[in-house]
C-alpha cells in the first residue's frame, strides 16, 4: 500500500510537468491543425539553455524560467515564420514531415553546440526530498509541479480572459470568421506557435533540473507528449492535463508493477490504441480527415 | 494542324526512345556496378539498392494510395530479423533461402498495420506509423527468447570467397529484388488495382461510393509495399552480419525512405528509386566528409523541411511539368469550351411527367442520425417509386445531404431501415451499396482530380473480384462503354484532360458519366443544377429525362425550384430531418406546411426561383 | 588485404565462363617504408554511445601521439583516421569499408560498444584484417568462429563482476548482506555483468529481492528506486552504463534509500564526470569493476597519465585507457612480427602471446576473447582506488557505501 501510494505521488508530480509541456502542443494543434513533432526537441533545447545558464553563470534553473520562456518564444516565432508557415497550405501529413525535419535539425544543432554527452544540473534541492511519514516528495519535482500549475493557470487565463485569447480561440474555431472580425489569422498562428513553445520552455527548464539531458532523448519526449494529447483529445487544454496525469501515473505504475522496460511502450501503446479505438480522445474532436467512415 | 500533330507524335516517340535508352544504360550501370566501383562505392550501392527497394515499395501506399508512413524501415528490420531468427536454429542453410519467408512475414505485418487505416488517416495515421515502428522495436528488445534482446543476433559470414566473389551475390540479389519491385509497381499502375488505389488517394469516400472496396485494396497495397523490402531486409541483415533492435529499427531509415519518395516524386514509377540513389550517397558523403552524426541530422532534417516547402512534388513530376510546358508552349489546351456539348441533339422535352408506379425501388423508414447534440436526421421516412424522378427538397440544414450520405453509405445511421429493391442495405459498406445499384454524385463534385476524365469514368466497379484487380485499367469493352457514356454526356472531347482542370459544370457531367458505368438502378444526384450555367442546367435536365426514359430511377436533391418542378414527380419535402410533405409538384406548391418550413428558416424562395426562371427563359 | 578491382573482374569473368580456380593474388604495398602507417577506426562520436566513443577517441589520439614520440612502429610514423558512425550500424559498416578500400589503411582498431563492433568486426574478418577492439565485451562476439578479432580488456562482460561477487560471498556471516537488488540497463554489456554477479551471490545464500532490466531511455529512476527501497535490499548491484548510474544514485538520495553496499558496473569509472554527476559524498564507497585504474603502476601508465593531462586535461576515463591499450596490442604485434602486411601472422602472434599494457598483462583464448579478470575499484575520499584483487590493490581498506569500513 505504501509502495502504491508512493508510486501514485511520483506519477502525479511527473504528470504536472508533462501537462505543462503538452499544453503547448495541444494549443498549437488546436489553432493551426499542425502536429508539432519538434515539440520534444524544443523541450530538450530549453533544458540545454537552462543548463548553459546554470553552468556558465550559476543561475538557478527555476529562476531562469522567465528568461528561457522569452528566448523560446523568440525561437518559436522564428521557426514558425521560417519553416512551419510554409507548409500550412499542404496536406496535414506534410506538416508532420516538416516538423519532424525541424526536430532532426534541432537534434543536430544541439549535438553540435552541447555535444552528445549528457548534461545534468545539480543544485542543493535537486537531490533532496520532503519526507511525509513513509513517503518522499522529491523537492525539485514538487517545485516543478507548483510552477507547472502556475504557468498552466496563467495560460488558461490568457486564453479565456484576454483579447488575444479570444482571437486565438476564434482563429481555432473558424478561420474565415476570425478574418471577418478583424483577427489576422497569420499573426495569431505565429503568436500561438510562439506561446506554445514558450510554455514548453518553462517545462524544459524544469526538465533540465529534474533529469540529465541528451539531444537524442527528444523522441521519447515527443512520444510521451503525443500520447498525452492523443489521450486527452487533440486541441483540448483540460484534456492535456488529464492525459498528462494518466500518462505520468501509468508510467510509474508500469515501472513498479510490470517492469521498468514498459514505460517506454506505454506512450506508443496509448497512441496506437486510442487513435484506433477512440480517435477523438477523452475530450477532443476527431481530426477532420479521420471522418472517413 | 495535322502536321503539327504528326510532329508532336514524332517528337514524343523520339523523346521516349531517348528516355528508354538512358534508362537502359543506367540499369546496365547499376547491374554491373561492382565492376566499376571500389569496395566503398559498392557498399554505398548496396545500401542505395536496399533503400530504393524500400522506397519503391512505400510508393505503393504513399504515392499511389496516399497514406504517408514512417514505418517502412520497420519492415526492413522485420525481414532481417526473420532471417536471423530462422538462421539461428538452422545455421547451415544460406540466409538467402529465408528471403521469401521474410518477405511474407513483413507483408502480413504490413497488412495488419493496413487494418489501422480503416479507422485513421492523414496526420493521425503518420503518428500511428511512428508508434508502430517503436512498438516493433520494443518487441524486438523484450522478446528475448526469440530475438535475443538488445544483444541482437549475428549472421554467419558469407560462405563464398570474398577475394573472388566480393559482394556480387548481395548485389545481384538486390538488383533482382529492385527489378521485381519496380515491375510490380509498373503492373499495379496499369491495372484496375492501381486505378482503385489512386482513387482512394484522391478521395477515399468517393472511391467507396463508386464501388471500390477500399479496405481490400488497401490491405493488398500494404502487403505488397512491404513484400520486397522484407526480402531486402534479409540481404541487409546478412550483409551487415548482425541484427539488433537499435540499428534495425532506427527511425532514420524510415526518414530516408520517405525522403527518397518525396525527392524523386510521389506516385511516379522511378522517382522513389531515383530519390534513394541520390540520398544514400549524400548520406555517405555527409558522414565521411562533413563530420558525421550531427551533420547527418542537419542534412536530413533540413532536406525534409526544404523539400516539403520548396519541391513538394519531387524531381520527376517537376521535370515532367517543365518539359510539358516547353512542348505545349504556343498550343491551345482543351479548357473551358463547351461547344462540344451542342454536338448531340437533345430529346424533346416531354409534355407529360413520367407516370409513377406503385412499387418502391428505395424505401427509407425511420432514419436517424445525430452529430453530438444536433439531430440532423430525425425519423425520416419516404420512398422512391421505381421509374420515377423523385425530388428531395427542403430548406438549408434540413438534412438532405445527410440523408444522401446515409443512403449511399458514407455515414452509418443511428437507427432506421434502408431497403433497396427488397434488400436491407443500411448495414452495407458504400461499395456494397454501389454494387447493388446505387450511384450518387456529390454537391461539390468529387472527381479524382489527378486522373484523366477517361480514367475517372472507368474507375467505378460494379462488383468486387480478386481477378478483376489484375485487369488493365483502361481496356476492352469497359473502355468502349466509358467512351459511350462520355459521348452521352457530351464530354468525349475531354477524355484525356485532367479531371481537376475541367470547369465545375463539366465536372458534374463527368461525374454523371462516371456513375453510369456502375449501371445503377437508382441514380442519386446532389444538386445537379447547382452552381452551373443555364445552358448546362438545361443539358443536365435533358440527360436525366433521357436516362429516365431508358428506365433509370432518380433521386434528386435540388434547390433550383423551377428545375425540380419541371422535372420531378413525386417530390418529398424535408425539414428538420423529417419528411413533412409528399406529393406531385402541384400539390407541394400549395402545401402550407412547406411554405412554413421555408419561410420559417428565412428561406428566400423567390430568390432561388428567380435564378431558375432565368435559366428556363433562356433554355426554351 | 582487400582484393584489387582487377582481381575481382578477373574472378567474375572466370566464374561466368565456368573456369573455376583463380590464381590471381592481391598485389599491393608498393610504397616506400618511410610512409606513415595508417590506422583506421570508426567510433560513435555522436548518437547514443557518443560518451564512450569520444573517450575512446582520446585514448587513440594519446596512443598515436606517444607512439610517434617514441619513434613510431617499426620506425614508421603512425597516423590514425577516425570516422564517426553516429552509433549507427549501417554507418559503421560503411566506415570500415571506406577505411579499407578508400583510405587504404594498413591496420584497424575497433569501434566502441559490442553493438557496433559485431558488424564492424565482420567487415574486418571478410577482408582478413586484424581487428583489435577496445570495447566488445558481449560474449556473442567470440562464438562466430572469427580469426581476426581480439578484445583488448581483461574479460568479457559475464565475468566482469566475478572478483567482486566472490569477495562478497566470502565475507563473514555478520558482515555479509542478506538481500540484494539487481537493476540493470538493457544492454549486452551491462546485463551479463549483473547476471554473473547474481549467480555467485545467490549461490552463496544472498536472497534476490529485486531484479529488473530497464531500457536505455530511462531517465527518472524515482519509481525504480522506490520499488527497491520497498524491497528492503541491503545491497544493490547495478549494471549501469554512465548516466543511468548517476541518475540512480540521485534518485536514491531523493528516496532516502541507503543500502550497505552499492556496486555499479561502468558508471563510476567515468572519473570526474561521475564525481560531478553524483557529488562527492555519494561517491564514497561505491564499488565498480574496471579494466583500468589511473593509480595503477602498470607499465607505461605514468606516461599515459601525463600525456593525457597534457592533451585533454584531467584524469583519463576508462574508455580512453582501453583505447590506448588496444593501440598497444596492435603495436606489440606489429613489432614482434616485424611487418604489417601479413595480417594473419599478426593475428596468430596475438593469439599466442601476452601483451603488457596500461591495463596490465593481457592474453587471449583461441576465439580472441581475453582470459583475465577485471579489477574491483572503489571510490574513496574523492578518488577511485583499486581494492581487489589484493595484489593489484592501491588501497587496503574497503568501505560500505557512505559508511564504515569492512574489518
Amino acid at each position: 500500500m505504501i509502495a502504491l501510494t508512493q508510486t501514485l505521488i511520483l506519477g502525479v508530480l511527473a504528470g504536472a510537468v508533462y501537462a505543462l509541456m503538452a499544453s503547448g502542443l495541444t494549443l498549437i494543434f488546436g489553432v493551426m491543425r499542425v502536429i508539432n513533432i519538434a515539440h520534444g526537441a524544443f523541450a530538450v533545447l530549453a533544458a540545454f539553455l537552462t543548463y548553459s545558464l546554470w553552468s556558465a553563470f550559476g543561475l538557478d534553473p527555476l529562476l531562469a524560467i522567465p528568461f528561457i520562456m522569452v528566448v523560446m518564444f523568440g525561437i518559436g516565432w522564428v521557426v514558425y515564420q521560417g519553416a512551419v508557415r510554409h507548409s500550412r497550405g499542404s496536406h496535414v501529413s506534410m506538416t508532420v514531415l516538416v516538423t519532424f525535419g525541424i526536430a532532426l535539425v534541432l537534434e543536430g544543432v544541439m549535438g553540435i553546440i552541447w555535444g552528445n554527452r549528457s548534461a545534468s544540473i545539480r543544485t542543493d534541492y535537486t537531490d533532496a526530498s520532503v519526507e511525509v511519514g513513509p513517503f518522499f516528495f522529491p523537492q525539485v519535482q514538487l517545485l516543478a509541479a507548483a510552477i507547472a500549475v502556475v504557468v498552466l493557470i496563467a495560460l488558461y487565463f490568457l486564453l479565456n480572459k484576454t483579447w488575444l485569447g479570444r482571437a486565438i480561440r476564434a482563429a481555432s474555431v473558424n478561420e474565415s470568421g476570425a478574418l471577418l472580425v478583424g483577427v489576422s489569422v497569420a499573426a495569431v498562428a505565429a503568436l500561438t506557435f510562439a506561446i506554445g513553445i514558450a510554455t514548453l520552455g518553462a517545462g524544459g527548464a524544469m526538465l533540465g533540473a529534474i533529469q540529465p539531458i541528451v539531444p537524442g532523448t527528444h523522441y521519447q519526449w515527443i512520444a510521451r507528449l503525443l500520447a498525452i494529447i492523443v489521450l486527452g483529445g487533440f486541441g483540448s487544454l483540460p484534456g492535456a492535463v488529464i492525459g498528462a496525469m494518466i500518462i505520468g501515473v501509468t508510467e510509474m505504475l508500469a515501472t513498479t508493477y510490470v517492469g521498468s522496460a514498459w514505460p517506454v511502450a506505454v506512450p506508443f501503446l496509448i497512441i496506437f490504441i486510442v487513435l484506433i479505438v477512440r480517435p477523438q480522445g477523452i475530450m477532443g474532436a476527431r481530426l477532420r480527415e479521420d471522418l472517413v467512415s | 494542324m495535322s502536321d503539327a500533330a504528326a510532329k508532336s507524335v514524332q517528337d514524343e516517340r523520339r523523346s521516349r526512345l531517348i528516355r528508354n535508352g538512358v534508362l537502359a544504360v543506367l540499369a546496365l550501370i547499376v547491374v554491373l556496378f561492382p565492376l566499376i566501383g571500389d569496395a566503398s562505392m559498392e557498399n554505398t550501392m548496396i545500401l542505395a539498392l536496399i533503400f530504393a527497394i524500400g522506397a519503391s515499395g512505400l510508393n505503393i501506399i504513399t504515392g499511389y494510395t496516399g497514406y504517408l508512413s514512417l514505418s517502412q524501415g520497420a519492415f526492413l528490420g522485420i525481414g532481417a530479423y526473420v532471417a536471423a531468427i530462422l538462421g539461428r536454429s538452422m545455421p547451415d542453410i544460406s540466409p538467402f533461402v529465408w528471403m521469401p519467408v521474410a518477405g511474407l512475414t513483413a507483408a502480413l505485418l504490413a497488412m495488419l498495420l493496413g487494418l489501422v487505416t480503416y479507422r485513421s488517416r492523414g496526420a493521425s495515421f503518420v503518428i500511428i506509423t511512428i508508434a508502430f515502428l517503436f512498438l516493433v522495436q520494443f518487441v524486438a528488445t523484450q522478446w528475448v527468447p526469440v530475438t535475443n534482446g538488445t544483444a541482437g543476433i549475428t549472421f554467419p559470414l558469407p560462405t563464398w570467397s570474398n577475394a573472388v566473389w566480393g559482394n556480387w551475390p548481395f548485389h545481384l540479389v538486390l538488383v533482382g529484388l529492385l527489378a521485381l519491385s519496380i515491375l510490380v509497381s509498373w503492373w499495379i499502375r496499369r491495372t484496375k488495382f492501381g486505378t482503385g488505389l489512386i482513387a482512394i488517394r484522391e478521395d477515399e469516400g468517393k472511391a467507396g461510393s463508386v464501388g471500390i472496396n477500399a479496405p481490400i485494396y488497401k490491405l493488398l497495397a500494404f502487403g505488397l509495399s512491404a513484400l520486397f523490402v522484407g526480402m531486402a531486409g534479409t540481404v541487409y541483415g546478412y550483409y551487415l552480419s548482425f541484427v539488433d533492435p537499435i540499428g534495425m529499427f532506427s527511425i532514420l531509415n524510415s526518414v530516408i525512405i520517405v525522403l527518397a519518395i518525396i525527392l524523386g516524386g510521389r506516385g511516379t514509377l522511378l522517382g522513389p528509386v531515383l530519390g534513394a540513389f541520390i540520398l544514400v550517397p549524400v548520406d555517405a558523403f555527409a558522414n565521411n566528409y562533413l563530420g558525421g552524426g550531427n551533420i547527418r541530422l542537419l542534412v536530413f532534417g533540413g532536406l525534409l523541411v526544404l523539400l516539403v516547402v520548396l519541391l513538394p512534388k519531387g524531381i520527376i513530376p517537376t521535370v515532367q511539368l517543365l518539359l510539358e510546358k516547353r512542348r505545349t508552349k504556343g498550343t491551345v489546351g482543351l479548357t473551358g469550351s463547351i461547344t462540344a456539348l451542342a454536338d448531340r441533339p437533345l430529346p424533346p422535352p416531354r409534355e407529360k411527367l413520367a407516370p409513377v408506379g406503385d412499387t418502391m425501388l428505395l424505401q427509407v423508414t425511420g432514419l436517424e442520425k445525430s452529430f453530438g447534440a444536433l439531430k440532423a436526421v430525425d425519423g425520416c421516412t419516404f420512398g422512391v417509386p421505381e421509374g420515377s424522378i423523385t425530388a428531395l427538397i427542403g430548406p438549408n440544414g434540413s438534412g438532405k445531404t445527410t440523408v444522401f450520405n446515409l443512403i449511399s453509405g458514407l455515414m452509418t445511421p443511428d437507427a432506421g431501415e434502408i431497403v433497396l429493391d427488397g434488400e436491407r442495405i443500411e448495414g452495407l459498406a458504400p461499395w456494397g451499396r454501389a454494387h447493388r445499384g446505387i450511384g450518387r454524385t456529390f454537391q461539390m463534385t468529387r472527381l479524382f482530380r489527378e486522373m484523366t476524365v477517361l480514367e475517372n469514368v472507368v474507375a467505378p466497379l460494379r462488383d468486387f473480384q480478386f481477378r478483376q484487380l489484375g485487369l488493365g485499367a483502361v481496356s476492352g469493352s469497359e473502355a468502349e462503354k466509358a467512351e459511350e457514356f462520355l459521348e452521352f454526356v457530351g464530354m468525349q472531347a475531354y477524355r484525356d484532360a485532367r479531371a481537376g482542370s475541367l470547369s465545375y459544370g463539366q465536372q458534374k457531367l463527368v461525374e454523371l458519366a462516371q456513375i453510369l458505368v456502375l449501371d445503377p438502378k437508382l441514380i442519386m444526384l446532389d444538386e445537379p443544377a447547382g452552381g452551373i450555367n443555364p445552358t448546362l442546367i438545361e443539358r443536365m435536365g435533358g440527360l436525366i429525362r433521357e436516362l429516365n426514359d431508358q428506365g433509370k430511377t432518380f433521386l434528386l436533391v435540388e434547390h433550383n425550384m423551377p428545375f425540380v418542378l419541371g422535372l420531378c414527380n413525386p417530390v418529398r419535402v424535408l425539414a428538420r430531418g423529417q419528411v413533412i410533405a409528399e406529393g406531385s409538384p402541384a400539390e407541394i406548391q400549395k402545401d402550407p406546411l412547406v411554405l412554413d418550413a421555408y419561410l420559417g428558416d428565412d428561406y428566400m424562395l423567390e430568390n432561388r426561383s428567380g435564378d431558375g426562371a432565368a435559366a428556363k427563359g433562356e433554355g426554351r | 588485404m582487400a582484393a584489387s578491382r582487377a582481381t575481382r573482374i578477373a574472378a567474375l569473368t572466370a566464374g561466368l565462363s565456368l573456369l573455376v580456380g583463380v590464381s590471381a593474388c592481391a598485389t599491393d604495398s608498393g610504397g616506400t617504408t618511410d610512409d606513415p602507417i595508417v590506422i583506421g577506426a570508426s567510433l560513435p562520436l555522436t548518437g547514443e554511445f557518443s560518451q564512450g566513443g569520444l573517450d575512446t577517441q582520446q585514448g587513440y589520439e594519446v596512443w598515436v601521439e606517444m607512439t610517434n614520440e617514441a619513434g613510431g612502429i617499426l620506425g614508421r610514423d603512425v597516423e590514425i583516421v577516425i570516422r564517426d558512425d553516429a552509433t549507427n550500424q549501417n554507418t559503421v559498416v560503411t566506415n570500415y569499408n571506406n577505411l579499407i578500400s578508400v583510405d587504404d589503411v594498413d591496420l584497424l582498431l575497433g569501434s566502441q560498444s559490442s553493438l557496433l563492433n559485431i558488424p564492424a568486426s565482420a567487415v574486418a574478418e571478410r577482408n582478413e584484417m586484424v581487428f583489435v577492439c577496445p570495447s566488445c565485451g558481449s560474449p556473442d562476439m567470440f562464438n562466430r568462429g572469427f580469426e581476426f578479432i581480439f578484445f583488448s580488456q581483461q574479460a568479457v562482460a559475464t565475468d566482469q563482476a566475478r572478483v567482486f561477487a566472490e569477495w562478497i560471498a566470502a565475507l563473514p556471516e555478520d558482515q555479509r548482506p542478506k538481500t540484494a537488488a539487481y537493476p540493470s540497463l538493457d544492454d549486452p554489456f551491462a546485463g551479463p555483468v549483473v547476471d554473473g554477479a547474481e549467480a555467485i551471490l545467490s549461490a552463496a545464500g544472498i536472497e534476490t529481492v529485486y531484479k529488473d532490466i530497464y531500457p536505455a531511455t530511462t531517465k527518472n529512476f524515482d519509481s525504480i528506486v522506490a520499488a527497491i527501497a520497498a524491497s528492503g535490499a541491503e545491497m544493490v548491484v547495478q549494471g549501469a552504463q554512465f548516466e543511468d548510474g548517476v541518475n540512480f544514485v540521485r534518485s536514491m538520495n531523493r528516496a532516502g534509500y541507503e543500502p550497505d553496499i552499492l556496486y555499479q558496473s561502468s558508471s563510476p569509472t567515468y572519473g570526474q564526470q561521475y564525481f560531478d554527476g553524483v557529488g562527492e559524498d555519494n561517491t564514497q564507497g561505491v564499488f565498480f569493476s574496471t579494466s583500468y585504474s589511473s593509480v595503477a603502476s602498470t607499465p607505461g601508465n605514468a606516461e599515459f597519465l601525463a600525456k593525457y593531462e597534457e592533451m585533454f586535461g584531467g584524469i583519463p576515463p576508462e574508455d580512453a585507457a582501453d583505447g590506448f591499450a588496444a593501440g598497444e596490442v596492435l603495436k606489440a604485434a606489429a613489432e614482434a612480427v616485424g611487418g604489417i602486411d601479413d595480417q594473419r601472422a599478426l593475428a596468430d602472434w596475438i593469439r599466442a602471446n601476452e601483451v603488457q599494457t596500461i591495463l596490465g598483462t593481457l592474453s587471449w583464448n583461441e576465439n580472441g576473447s581475453p582470459k583475465g579478470d577485471f579489477l574491483v575499484g572503489q571510490w574513496q575520499d574523492g578518488s577511485a582506488q583499486i581494492v581487489l584483487p589484493a595484489e593489484a590493490a592501491t588501497s587496503e581498506t574497503i568501505f560500505r557505501w557512505r559508511g564504515a569500513a569492512f574489518e
